[in-house]
C-alpha cells in the first residue's frame, strides 16, 4: 500500500505558478484592490456625491447619508465582496475606511 | 485546511467606543437590524421584485422616521412590530411584494 501510494503520489505533478491561490494562508485581498473596489461601489451609491467620496469618507458626516443609506452602503459591500456582515459588525462600518479594514482583514472576502 | 469563518476582531474595536454621538440606542439598533433583514429577503426574490420591495420599504422606513416623534417610543414600537409581521410574511413567500392601497 505504502509503494503503491508512492509510486502514485511520485507521478503527480502540482503546477506552482500565478494561478495557484493558496486559500489556507494568503487567502484576504490586497488592500489597494480593497480600497479600489469600496470606493467605486461608494461612488456608485446614488445619493453619494462621487466627488467627495475618499478612502476616509465618513458616511453620515462627509457624504451626507442617513443610518438606512449607511445600511444600504453595508449591503452592497457585501453583495460586492460576498461576504455576510453580522449586525453586530455592520454597525460599526460607518465610513471608508472602517469598510476597508474590515474587508481587507477578512479571510472570507471574495 | 481549516478556515476561518468568523469575521476578524481587532483589540482596537474592543477598547475603543464608538463615539458618543453616533452611540446608537437599542431601539435604533433594532430598526436598522430589520431593515437589513428587509434587504436581505428582497435579495432573495427576482430582480424586480426585489426593486420594488427596496424602493417600497426604503421609502416606508423613511417617511415614519420623518413623520413619528422621536420620543412616541408605543407608536414607533407599534410600526416595529408592524414591520416584523411584514417581514415574516416577505420570509414566508406567500407575499412577493407589496402593493399600495390608498383606502382613506
Amino acid at each position: 500500500m505504502q509503494s503503491l501510494r508512492s509510486a502514485v503520489l511520485r507521478q503527480i505533478r502540482v503546477p506552482v505558478g500565478p494561478s495557484c491561490r493558496f486559500l489556507s494562508a494568503a487567502a484576504q485581498l490586497d488592500k489597494a484592490e480593497v480600497i479600489d473596489r469600496i470606493l467605486s461601489v461608494v461612488k456608485s451609491f446614488p445619493k453619494a456625491d462621487p466627488s467627495k467620496v475618499t478612502p476616509s469618507s465618513h458616511f453620515q458626516s462627509d457624504l451626507g447619508l442617513d443610518s438606512l443609506d449607511n445600511v444600504e452602503i453595508v449591503m452592497a459591500i457585501e453583495e460586492e465582496f460576498a461576504l455576510e456582515i453580522p449586525d453586530a459588525e455592520a454597525d460599526k462600518l460607518d465610513s471608508c475606511s472602517a469598510a476597508i479594514d474590515y474587508i481587507a482583514a477578512h479571510p472570507m472576502a471574495k | 485546511m481549516t478556515r476561518v469563518a468568523s469575521p476578524p476582531v481587532s483589540a482596537e474595536s474592543l477598547l475603543l467606543p464608538m463615539a458618543p454621538q453616533h452611540r446608537l440606542s437599542g431601539l435604533q439598533r433594532q430598526i436598522l437590524s430589520l431593515y437589513r433583514s428587509f434587504l436581505r429577503v428582497a435579495r432573495t426574490k427576482p430582480p424586480d421584485v426585489r426593486s420594488r420591495i427596496e424602493k417600497y420599504v426604503g421609502a416606508q422606513f423613511r417617511h415614519d422616521a420623518a413623520a413619528v416623534d422621536k420620543k412616541d417610543f408605543q407608536q414607533i414600537e407599534y410600526l416595529v412590530r408592524r414591520a416584523t409581521k411584514q417581514l415574516e410574511s416577505l420570509r414566508n413567500g406567500s407575499i412577493t411584494g407589496f402593493q399600495v392601497v390608498d383606502g382613506k
